[in-house]
């Protein structure tokens, strides 16, 4: 009998993922979604024996309860939700043997925000536009487009990537991403497209400034809090067509991740973002900065460090090399 | 203006922003998607991704097979290679859009947000008004008069965002502040120089003067329509609406419902920007339909 999983509780918004998501369809609007964290979601297949590209889930917040049909092997990655396994604690960055009936529950992040849950043999959803992942704004891919609800069946076992499931596997300490809860975050950011919107001392006050995380921040943006910015003069002297305010520009296609700055309020555009609009973008953070965006809860604080391109692609590159099995211990 | 030559600009770690001038003149984005066409036809190495808009195009690149630098110099060349602005000839479908003018769902939407967040005159009787038309069925004449130019598509699945290609049908106006927080779904709205028809139905900004019943994408490709492609237009695509009654909205949208509507697509044209910037020049530009 075919493997599927019985989602008992939903968890809060917990969706299908695959990486790296819906890519090479921005230019027809549709985000890349994707896992927040690719890091940790590239880690957990890797240990169940996955391909790259089989779909799991992930987990916001507060995780779901699942009941496995079948056995099977499973690992949780990312944020610490205390997940239990029958009852006894499930160990989090282990490649775990799951017998059929078990029950894998999940409480409140402690540690971190998302968590990442590989089931060897991959969740078997529709691709859409060569994606499994789930955009639920527009009602695309994963689970009949949307997050996942109580009560539904997903099967597993003949996705893409299926591995056969190797358990008693480890990430090695050193190669997984350091979530911490210390609420402070260093996050990277490349300057520009639009930094010459921003006067030098805006600039300056940008990077040597704290920024608190907003409540109302979720997989399509995250709002900062922070100081006022200092426009540029070229930013108040423009034509009528790019708007009234200094934010704003003529619509143009947004990077994904970058810092789009509304009025005062900068928010950061990440998995689900709208692919253009009306506003600057004066820095952008780079893909290798995402698990950390992904990582901090509400009220956390970031400080920005300027890299430059190169060392923005160098440290996505470092991270790829540790989403191996050379990684495991 | 139109700069000497584009700047380039990084986004993060594998975006790179090209930007042909700095205001909205329909040349720079004809460049933008003749660059889109040319980076397309030579399938320069490590491109992944395109996103044109009014002035700039936004490409997305894997910094594995091209470093920022030579994409830059790729780029370059392949703009040179372009040309004057009038040389461009670019692929361009024209699609027959059915629209119901100053329809009851949008005044709903309108009302709403009335009551619910700022008081607000009825959209179409404030942009006839802030154009000087004479009245809301003008702005319909205005509005259907013309073949509309797809800028992007952006923002959300199929979104077109368009502007008049005829100067006598050009149609500006303020957006909304704040911005709706619904909008029903096939709504026709203008907001600064464009035009665009809402695909989901979330929040939005532009005036409302109209509903289409008919779908700009559809994940599920039911229609042989959506056969090879999941949005109905692309860039540099052209519309054209058909004003139509409420009664034949409901037929139609009966018609897409049951997978018997026909979708009025041409596609045996190219878009001549020398041929197309004659026209322009040869028009009586204070003519009003």
């Amino acid at each position: 009998m075919a493997l599927s999983v019985e989602v008992i509780k939903a968890g809060l918004e917990t969706s299908v993922q695959d990486f790296p998501g819906r890519y090479g369809f921005w230019e027809q609007g549709f985000p890349p979604s994707g896992p927040f964290d690719m890091w940790s979601f590239r880690l957990a297949n890797v240990l169940v024996g996955n391909g790259p590209e089989a779909a799991g889930l992930e987990c916001q917040f507060m995780g779901p309860t699942l009941r496995f049909s079948e056995d099977c092997v499973v690992a949780f990655t990312g944020a610490e939700m205390n997940p239990t396994l029958d009852g006894e604690a499930f160990p989090m960055w282990e490649s775990v043997a799951v017998t059929a009936g078990q029950v894998l529950a999940c409480g409140f992040a402690r540690v971190g925000a998302r968590a990442y849950l590989a089931i060897s043999g991959g969740i078997d959803v529709p691709t859409v536009l060569g994606a499994r992942a789930t955009f639920h704004m527009a009602g695309v891919g994963g689970m009949e487009g949307h997050a996942l609800k109580d009560g539904q069946s997903l099967n597993v076992g003949a996705g893409a990537g299926a591995g056969a499931g190797v358990p008693g596997r480890r990430v090695k300490q050193d190669c997984r991403p350091a979530i911490s809860d210390n609420k402070e975050w260093q996050i990277e950011v490349v300057q520009g497209p639009n930094d010459d919107w921003i006067a030098d001392d805006g600039i300056e006050r940008f990077l040597t400034s704290e920024w608190k995380l907003q409540a109302r921040s979720n997989r399509t943006g995250y709002r900062l809090e922070g100081p006022d910015w200092i426009f540029a003069d070229k930013a108040s002297a423009k034509g009528p067509e790019h708007g009234e305010h200094p934010s704003n520009i003529l619509d143009h296609g947004y990077p994904v991740g970058s810092i789009n700055l509304c009025g005062q309020t900068p928010i950061i555009l990440v998995n689900d973002a709208p692919s253009a609009g009306g506003f600057i973008n004066p820095f952008t953070v780079p893909s290798a900065a995402f698990w950390k965006l992904a990582q901090s809860k509400p009220n956390d604080i970031y400080r920005f460090r300027r890299v430059s391109v190169d060392e923005a692609q160098e440290l996505r590159r470092s991270i790829d090399r540790l989403c191996a099995v050379e990684s495991i211990a | 203006m139109k700069f000497d030559t584009p700047k380039f600009m990084p986004g993060g770690d594998h975006f790179i922003l090209v930007q042909f001038g700095d205001d909205a003149s329909i040349d720079l984005n004809f460049m933008a998607l003749g660059l889109t066409a040319a980076i397309k036809a030579e399938e320069v190495t490590g491109v992944v991704d395109t996103n044109p808009s009014y002035n700039s195009l936004v490409v997305e690149y894997e910094s594995d097979d091209i470093s920022y630098a030579d994409l830059q110099t790729e780029l370059a060349h392949l703009i040179d290679g372009l040309g004057s602005v009038e040389n461009l000839e670019l692929d361009s479908r024209l699609a027959y859009l059915p629209v119901v003018y100053l329809d009851p769902w949008t005044r709903d939407c309108v009302a709403d947000y009335s009551e619910k967040i700022a008081p607000r005159e009825y959209d179409p009787d404030f942009v006839a008004d802030v154009n000087g038309f004479e009245d809301a069925k003008q702005l319909a004449r205005i509005h259907s008069g013309t073949e509309h130019w797809v800028v992007a598509v952006c923002s959300t699945p199929g979104l077109p965002l368009m502007r008049a290609l005829d100067p006598r049908c050009a149609i500006t106006s303020p957006k909304y502040n704040p911005p709706r927080t619904w909008t029903t779904l096939g709504a026709i709205g203008v907001g600064g120089l464009s035009s665009s028809i809402y695909t989901t139905p979330g929040p939005g900004g532009y005036n409302l003067i109209g509903r289409t019943p008919v779908p700009l994408w559809d994940p599920r490709q039911r229609h042989p329509v959506f056969k090879d492609r999941v949005v109905l237009l692309d860039a540099a695509d052209r519309v054209k609406f058909v004003p139509i009654s409420e009664e034949e909205f409901e037929y139609t949208e009966a018609r897409v419902a049951d997978g018997s509507y026909e979708f009025n697509i041409t596609a045996y044209q190219r878009f001549s920007v020398g041929a197309y910037k004659k026209w322009v020049s040869s028009l009586n530009q204070d003519g009003q339909f």
